[in-house]
């Protein structure tokens, strides 16, 4: 393991590394923050979903649905699936963290999410010792984290003070129009994006709200069947990594969103 | 009190999924169109959200008030497709969302 003291400089570097992504997500948090004041629930659990589900899209959809007055189950069904890419996160950093202490998994683990896998590969890719890039994934997975409690509890703040005519319950439906709209370039996403956007609507009297979960799982069908692009998908999995939206929008200016 | 069991649930169920191939497996090799898929749920979700809420907003303003959240999404698109910004989808669609709101009959 690392030490706190002796590897500060890579400590230092990891969180340098992750200062571009925030840039993304900070707006991001505060939307969400904003949101949750909003929304017809408590806004402490609004701000919850940052630290318990720490997940940029998921927890959009938590509170989009739950102040839609979805179904328990289903709101924690759209939860799961957006997330399910958790998993994808975990087998990859499985490999760099085989016989790391039990407590470094715990913390580690709670703390991967989409940049801070992006910025923490980046420091495994290089040959240093395995010690130092546990300290530059850790550098920047905890700034990444504070920095989106406290953009979520400011957003909060926020909105709880504004006046019921600016109507910012839209602020969420049209920051993901523009995250969609912005993706509308690439066919296969355009395809996965119109379909979810049909059968969200389509499926709107859907019992439960299940139409959301069912419009997610057809988007990334669709997405799936459409016709591979000629310059295919990169083989280094932090490209095709990552649905959490301002993060990734900073991989499309890089490389892909 | 739902509300908060529902976060803490789907908090843990995400807590479970970043841990699963951490302790359970050493080395797993995700098959590829898993990792295909995962490019797609962010804009699939995004997109199923926005157009739900849309549409919700809608049904419940009636035909004439509903041009009021229909104005400010064409514009939001239109704002975007010119800037290539997202955040232009609220700075732009905010504004005509409060003007239609004031201008449409009650």
């Amino acid at each position: 393991m690392f030490s706190l003291i002796a590897d500060r400089r890579d400590i230092a570097a990891g969180a340098r590394a992750m200062l571009p992504w925030l840039i993304g997500v900070v707006p991001f948090g505060l939307v969400i923050g904003l949101s949750a004041a909003q929304a017809s629930i408590p806004t402490l659990a609004g701000w919850l979903t940052g630290p318990l589900i720490y997940a940029g899209s998921a927890q959009v959809a938590v509170i989009q649905m739950l102040d839609a007055g979805a179904a328990p189950m289903v709101v924690i069904l759209a939860a799961l699936v957006i997330n399910l890419r958790l998993i994808l996160y975990s087998a990859t950093m499985a490999r760099h963290w085989r016989g790391t202490p039990w407590w470094w998994r715990m913390v580690a683990g709670y703390l991967l999410i989409d940049p801070s896998f992006a910025v923490g590969l980046d420091g495994y890719d290089r040959p240093a010792n395995r010690s130092r890039a546990h300290a530059h994934y850790f550098g920047g997975a905890v700034v990444l984290w504070a920095a989106w409690l406290v953009a979520i509890g400011t957003g909060a703040m926020l909105g709880a003070g504004l006046p019921g005519w600016l109507q910012l319950e839209f602020v969420i439906p049209l920051f993901l129009v523009g995250e969609v709209v912005s993706k509308l370039a690439d066919p296969a996403l355009r395809r996965a994006v119109l379909v979810a956007a049909a059968v969200a609507v389509l499926s709107l009297a859907a019992p439960l709200h299940l139409g959301i979960v069912l419009a997610i799982v057809a988007g990334i069908a669709a997405g799936l069947t459409a016709q591979r692009r000629p310059r295919q998908l990169p083989a280094e999995p932090r490209q095709s990594a990552g649905p959490y939206p301002a993060a990734e929008r900073q991989l499309t200016v890089e490389v892909t969103r | 009190m739902t509300v908060w069991i529902v976060i803490l649930v789907a908090g843990l169920g995400s807590y479970l999924f970043r841990l699963s191939m951490i302790v359970l497996a050493d080395r797993i090799t995700m098959p590829a169109y898993l990792e295909r898929a995962t490019g797609f749920v962010a804009p699939a979700a995004f997109a199923a959200l926005a157009a739900a809420a849309v549409a919700a907003a809608c049904l419940e303003l009636g035909a004439t008030r509903a041009a009021a959240p229909l104005a400010a999404l064409a514009v939001a698109v239109v704002a975007v497709l010119r800037t290539g910004s997202p955040y232009a989808a609220i700075f732009a669609g905010m504004p005509v969302l409060w003007i239609a709101t004031a201008l449409l009959p009650a």
